[in-house]
């Protein structure tokens, strides 16, 4: 293990009787990296939280977080791992200082250290203006903020954080991704799981998607579009509905056989698939211009997560 | 019947495995208890002293069973609605307040009626076996029961529009009820012989109870009264008082079932340390602990979790402690009062005997209360995943819990016992009786509370959990009660002893001698039965947790 790697699963499988909810997960997570665990309800996303957190054994491989085992020595994963659960769990008739003060001193941290230590969080999650408020009366916005403040008490390496950005309007979506930036740029590595997905392509450094148990794609966002965008969309921006056509038809002629080309008259643009490479698609621009045909853009349209995301699930369930 | 809300909660209840269990219990038990006095072998009870024996049995069980298992469906129908938020949607529809409050009520009524409906055919026994008429007795009684069972639906139904959480609103029912039902009868007790105003305003209180109406219909004359005058007429007041308190109750909680329910603006958190020195000083004046004061941080050598409950629970925080120790300690002065200006009358063992009944009453309302959501509430609130990820161990968790409900129930009970001193101070010989008394409420709050905490741990609801808990503890300590109330008929002196064996409060009644429990020999039985019931529950408690704590 490289000592940069600060979480890792090699091979974690998990299984409910015959019911395979986990299937070999491995994946590295470096320091300071933020990985987004993408997968629909029911892929195994829970399951290997729950592992790596030492609620859950898994039926066979193995999870560490800084080199921990995280099955064998839960007592020092609870120290390493700031964990916040998709629930809030809500203390009644408690004060959000009252409620962080307890869990700073179930986490061992001495009263006089505390004290500080949860003006700090508190800070830092952007929640201070709520210490006196009573839990149960915030709203779900400022619960996650709380929540935030929570997991970062003990001060812990790597934060797992469950849905962060559910529920959230668009505002404090924006301001919680601020808030998650600013955690790494502390340091910390983080683990996040979403189905905003937008959210998390803005974010991560890394994406793991997640289907029926299994791990189907792992790597660098950008590593990732291209390994699962194998057709590229490409679009040319034309002058005129004369010069659309003719680029139509030298486009045809060098892409593949049923490749979908489409010449918009009113646009004036030509768009297509293609799964040529660079260079095929340099050489196809050249060719336009050597015809005469005047290209004013040309550009492969970026595709997001989303379309990974979808892409990849229809795959698995064709 | 057109009403949906009577047709969805008769139909939901139906389904559910209650229905079943409410049902055939009481077909069952009333069947054994008419197979029992049957007339057999050639004889017939030509007096019909048989049948009265069984009908006034079952009168009072009828009751208990109506006290404690009626406040149960419309305590909590509100509450639920609002927390699944099906309230805001039944008050968005075009039904009016009083069609879905009667909704409510009249499902919640046919679904707590249904044991009341299954004793029709051992009440038919009884009138076959001659000595019970059909109206001055069954008639009379199942008005009577009707009439409780709306009090306490309306009443329970009006708590469920207040409270925020079923478990309260279960805790403050049965309080509400036991109050109407017990403790009205308290008043006349200490000014009955007297003449005026005050004995006349205690008289109709103690009408608020369906007790003497129940006791004048089966011929037991006058309840609490010592025989000093037996009145008469309860149940006609009976049904005049729960007429006017169930209308009242009606009338409030039909209003209450608006929008305006909702209209509550999200607390600010204004502290006390925020406020002008003007305010400060003001609010050093009223409160003895002020619960807007911003309160220190946990000390390194306390159980955190010890301090989490205390300060999670409404009734936990030092305000509502010194409230809670303070009512008990004026509870208990006014009953030393008592022991001191009516020992002759009374005698000091009868007296004693009111106290072990205010300390298991305590016990027995307050601990389910505050240990039935020990663990179920930290499922329910998602709490308990968030305790796993804290280095705090199991052990350290439990023990925080336990000692926060020992503490709370302790110190209430501890308030209670200067009128022991009293006692003894009249009457030195007692010394070693109050000693076994003291015994037996200490283990009947460890029961208490051990069953109460175990049986938290088997639930992942606190509601459930709390309704649970009392069952097991009315079966505990009202049970027995109810068969030492037909000691010799039907039941023999053996049965009896064997029964009350189980119960706390028997064997305090015994050791203190009070009367009707000293021909019984309970101790030291008893205290090994409840020390071994204790040692279970910690176990159960143990391996339940051990299984929650460890990764799946």
């Amino acid at each position: 293990m490289s000592n940069d790697v600060v979480v890792e699963t090699d091979g974690l499988t998990k299984k409910y009787g015959d019911i395979v909810a986990l299937e070999s997960l491995s994946i590295q997570v470096r320091r300071g990296q933020i990985l987004g665990f993408i997968g629909p309800n029911g892929a195994g996303k829970t399951t290997t939280i729950k592992i790596l957190v030492g609620q859950a054994r898994p039926t066979r491989g193995s999870a560490s977080i800084a080199g921990v085992d995280c099955v064998n020595d839960a007592q020092r994963i609870k120290e390493l791992v700031g964990y916040m659960p998709d629930t809030f769990g809500t203390y009644d008739n408690m004060r959000v200082h009252e409620y962080l003060d307890f869990f700073g001193a179930a986490f061992g941290i001495p009263r006089r250290d505390r004290i500080l230590r949860v003006e700090e969080v508190l800070e830092t999650a952007g929640a201070t203006y709520m210490r006196d408020r009573f839990v149960e009366s915030l709203s779900h916005g400022m619960k996650q903020r709380v929540a935030i403040a929570r997991t970062l008490l003990h001060d812990p390496e790597v934060l797992i954080l469950d849905e962060p950005a559910n529920g959230l309007d668009p505002q404090a979506r924006i301001e919680m991704r601020e808030l998650l930036l600013q955690l790494a740029s502390m340091g910390k590595t983080l683990i996040v799981t979403s189905h905003i997905l937008p959210e998390l392509s803005r974010i991560c450094d890394q994406v793991a998607i997640i289907t029926h148990g299994k791990l189907r794609a792992f790597g660098a966002l950008n590593e990732i579009l291209r390994e699962v965008g194998q057709q590229r969309r490409i679009e040319i921006q034309l002058l005129d509905a004369d010069s659309a056509d003719r680029a139509a038809g030298i486009v045809r002629q060098n892409v593949e056989k049923d490749a979908d080309v489409v010449a918009s008259s009113t646009e004036f643009t030509v768009r297509f698939q293609t799964s040529h490479s660079e260079q095929d698609l340099g050489a196809l621009l050249s060719q336009l211009v050597t015809a005469g045909v005047t290209v004013s853009q040309f550009r492969e349209e970026a595709m997001d997560l989303e379309d990974t995301f979808l892409s990849i699930t229809q795959q698995t369930a064709s | 019947m057109n009403n949906p809300i009577i047709q969805r909660e008769v139909v939901g209840f139906l389904r559910s495995p209650w229905s079943l269990a409410l049902q055939f219990i009481p077909a069952f038990l009333l069947a054994g208890l008419v197979i029992m006095r049957w007339p057999s072998a050639g004889q017939i009870d030509l007096a019909g002293s048989q049948a009265r024996q069984v009908f006034e049995l079952f009168g009072y069980g009828i009751l208990t069973a109506i006290i404690l298992l009626v406040p149960i469906f419309p305590a909590t129908t509100i509450v639920l609605e609002r927390q699944q938020g099906t309230l805001a949607l039944l008050l968005n529809s075009p039904m009016t307040n009083w069609s879905i409050y009667f909704g409510k009520l009249i499902g919640s009524l046919i679904c707590v009626l249904l044991p009341l409906f299954m004793s029709f055919p051992a009440a038919a026994a009884w009138y076959a076996m001659t000595g019970v008429d059909l109206v001055e007795h069954l008639g009379r009684l199942y008005v009577v029961l009707l009439m409780a069972t709306i009090q306490y639906a309306t009443l329970a139904l009006l708590v469920s529009s207040f409270t925020s959480s079923t478990d309260a609103a279960l805790r403050i029912t049965f309080s509400m009820v036991l109050l109407l039902a017990v403790a009205s009868l308290a008043p006349f007790q200490l000014v009955q012989g007297g003449q005026g105003i005050t004995v006349w305003i205690a008289e109709w209180i103690r009408s608020l109870s369906p007790i003497p109406a129940l006791m004048e219909i089966v011929g037991r004359g006058d309840v609490t009264a010592q025989g000093l005058v037996t009145k008469t007429g309860f149940f006609g007041r009976f049904i005049m008082m729960a007429a006017v308190t169930s209308l009242y109750f009606i009338v409030h909680g039909a209003v209450r079932l608006r929008q305006t329910l909702f209209d509550r603006p999200r607390p600010q958190g204004v502290m006390t340390q925020d406020r002008s020195h003007l305010g400060q000083w003001g609010r050093r004046m009223v409160f003895l602990v002020d619960p807007q004061r911003r309160t220190a941080a946990i000390g390194d050598w306390t159980n955190p979790v010890l301090v989490k409950e205390f300060r999670s629970r409404r009734f936990g925080r030092s305000q509502w402690m010194f409230r809670l120790v303070a009512a008990s300690a004026v509870l208990s002065l006014l009953l030393a009062y008592t022991a001191t200006t009516e020992t002759i009358r009374w005698g000091v063992e009868t007296i004693g005997g009111m106290m072990v009944v205010l300390q298991v009453g305590l016990i027995s309302i307050l601990t389910p209360s505050l240990a039935a959501g020990l663990i179920s509430s930290e499922h329910e609130n998602g709490g308990w995943k968030l305790l796993m990820m804290t280095p705090l161990s199991a052990t350290r968790i439990v023990i925080g819990k336990l000692l926060s409900v020992g503490w709370t129930v302790g110190l209430t009970l501890m308030a209670t016992l200067p009128g022991y001193v009293v006692m003894m101070a009249i009457k030195p010989v007692l010394q070693q009786q109050v000693l076994y008394v003291l015994v037996c409420l200490l283990l009947t709050a460890v029961l208490s509370v051990t069953l109460s905490a175990a049986v938290s741990s088997l639930f992942r609801r606190t509601a459930p959990a709390t309704i649970t808990c009392y069952a097991l503890l009315t079966l505990l300590l009202a049970v027995p009660m109810l068969i030492w109330l037909a000691r010799d008929n039907p039941f023999g002196h053996s049965l009896v002893e064997n029964v009350l064996t189980i119960s706390p409060m028997a064997a305090a009644f015994t050791a203190m001698d009070v009367p009707g429990f000293v021909h019984y020999d309970l101790l030291p039985l008893n205290w090994y039965l409840i020390g071994a019931a204790s040692i279970v529950c910690c176990v159960v408690l143990g391996v339940q947790t051990w299984r929650l704590t460890r990764p799946l």
